[in-house]
């Protein structure tokens, strides 16, 4: 049980009281697991992220983080609410929520300069970041004057930067081009490979079987329809069809039209 | 809408206070020192010359921290009438302000009279809100919103009250982009040519519902800064360093503040 990080049990969330967003979630969470949650827009993985994140705190159930439970009181506790920020990082689906400093390169120091962090460390973390994610040119600009994809780029960095041992992402590559979703995918295994616990929710069918040990997949009805390994979950078609989670594609082939449900993977998984 | 960016532009603009002039490299506990000395005068001050004198500084401080004049008075003068007109103008005339007759109209029977006391009354007073708005907007374009926040603290203000100013700041800016996104969004669905009254009916229709999704945007900001650890108070990362030059310049508007006391 030591290597247990998050730890759910019948977790209930609904907004302002009257929109549910979560009924009765069950999981587990590894040290050094990859998981990653899939569902139809509105199936609550969202949500489920932030409770992760210590963000907003369910109505009903128990959420356990390394063996505490995790409430909004125990963030009242500095000592905790810092360790907890320091082991956890989010990144937003929304990248305007969560760049809101003059700078961008003000905005991917800000978390490790709240957390007390050494200036000589940041700037060292900074310079391997910005080389990595090829964002160098775009430290002096202003954070809302990005493109979308550069914009979460920042907004990647700007949790990185933090080097939590949890990373947890809504949405990572939604709107970045097909070479810099590589990047950070090779980015996220490389931290996985370092020990850290990663935490993914998509649409991008083809980032789940690298992005994923464990695969929950979210039903309309904000329950978890199924779990289990990438493999079992992608060539599960019912069930990925009847979540969205695939489409019927029409092809011109030779001048007729074709239509048949499309795999993203399918793509993808060939080599190439 | 043009009217909108504008404001939000002049508001909002942080690349003034990311360029290299000479106010921006001021250590911004210094520059407020100083901005703070300038507007006191400038509100107790009794003389136009001196009031002249001040506003020209200002713009002469304006130019050497390399930013554009143009822009500079355009953004000052839409908030100086703001203050100004409402104030002044009953002061022009001689129910307000008794004294000798410049000249005089006969409105709907009431005689009014511009007044020479009251003319220099209100000059006084334009300029003077004139040169003090300057002088504070010339401080809040050459230094970061976050860094003007910080000084704030260092002045001993409760830090409540700074909390809520930079939420407040965030807010209004996050509801003045939304606003503008929504109407480009109508612009987009309905056509250019939607005329821009209806398109402001349009906006306004919604005003309620932007007001609260700009609330819920700016909640999850709020959250967005808790989960990198924000804990009420925002590190900065160039501390405050005072120079040489700080010190020069601290001394001369203080000289500057006695002489123009001296001879007033
Ligand atoms: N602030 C809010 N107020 C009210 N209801 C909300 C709010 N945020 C989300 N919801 C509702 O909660 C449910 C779950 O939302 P959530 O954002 O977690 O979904 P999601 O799986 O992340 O969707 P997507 O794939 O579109 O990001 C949805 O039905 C949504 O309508
Ligand atoms: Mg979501």
């Amino acid at each position: 049980m030591d290597d247990l990080i998050f730890a759910l049990k019948d977790v209930y969330f609904s907004y302002l009281g009257k929109f549910p967003a979560l009924r009765g979630i069950d999981l587990e969470i590894k040290k050094g697991q990859k998981v990653s949650v899939i569902g139809a827009n509105g199936s609550g993985k969202s949500t489920l992220l932030q409770i992760l994140d210590g963000l907003i705190f369910a109505d009903k159930g128990e959420i356990g983080f390394r063996g505490r439970k995790l409430n909004e009181k125990i963030f009242y506790d500095p000592g905790f609410s810092r360790d907890f920020r320091r082991r956890v990082g989010f990144v937003f689906q929304n990248p305007d929520v969560q760049l809101f400093c003059p700078t961008v390169k003000e905005d991917i120091v800000f978390g490790p300069l709240q957390l007390g962090l050494e200036k000589n460390e940041i700037v060292k973390r900074l310079e391997k970041l910005v080389e990595g994610l090829g964002i160098g040119a775009l430290l002096e600009r202003q954070p809302h004057q990005l493109s979308v994809g550069e914009k979460r780029k920042v907004a990647i960095a700007s949790t990185l930067i933090i080097e939590p041992e949890v990373l947890i992402l809504d949405e990572p590559t939604a709107g970045i081009d097909p070479l810099t979703t590589r990047h950070i995918i090779d980015l996220l295994i490389e931290e996985n490979l370092a020990g850290s616990t990663i935490i993914t929710s998509t649409h991008d069918l083809h980032i789940v079987e690298e992005m994923s040990d464990v695969v929950y997949v979210f039903g309309m009805d904000k329950k978890i329809v199924k779990s289990g390994p990438a493999e079992d979950i992608l060539n599960d078609t019912a069930l990925l069809s009847a979540n969205n989670l695939v489409h019927i594609h029409s092809h011109k082939h030779m001048g007729k039209v074709h239509a048949h449900p499309h795999l993203h993977i399918e793509h993808h998984n060939n080599p190439g | 809408m043009g009217a909108l960016s504008f404001l939000k532009d002049s508001v909002f603009a942080e690349e003034y206070a990311a360029g290299g002039g000479f106010l921006q490299s001021l250590d911004p506990r210094v520059k407020a020192i100083t901005f703070l000395l300038f507007i006191i005068q400038v509100l107790f001050a009794r003389s136009i010359p001196a009031l002249f004198f001040l506003y020209g500084l200002c713009l002469f401080l304006a130019l050497v921290s390399r930013i554009n004049l143009g822009f500079f008075l355009k953004r000052t003068w839409v908030f100086i009438p703001l203050f100004a007109l409402f104030i002044a103008i009953p002061a022009l005339f001689s129910t307000f302000s008794p004294g000798e007759g410049l000249a005089t109209w006969d409105i709907l029977g009431t005689k009014l009279t511009i007044t020479r006391q009251g003319l220099a009354a209100a000059v006084t007073f334009i300029m003077r809100v004139a040169a003090s708005v300057s002088f504070a907007v010339l401080l809040t374009i050459t230094t970061r919103h976050i860094e003007l926040l910080k000084v704030l603290r260092i002045f001993k203000i409760p830090q409540v009250f700074v909390m809520t100013l930079g939420m407040c700041y965030r807010y209004i800016y996050l509801f003045v982009s939304m606003i503008e996104d929504t109407y480009r969004a109508i612009k987009s669905r309905v056509g250019v040519l939607v005329h821009y009254k209806s398109g402001q009916n349009i906006v306004a229709w919604n005003i309620a519902f932007l007001w609260s999704r700009s609330l819920k945007l700016n909640e999850e900001v709020y959250r967005a800064m808790l989960s990198r650890g924000y804990e009420g108070e925002a590190r900065v990362l160039d501390e405050f360093k005072t120079q040489v030059k700080d010190w020069l310049w601290l001394f001369s508007v203080a000289a500057l503040y006695l002489i123009i006391l001296w001879m007033t």
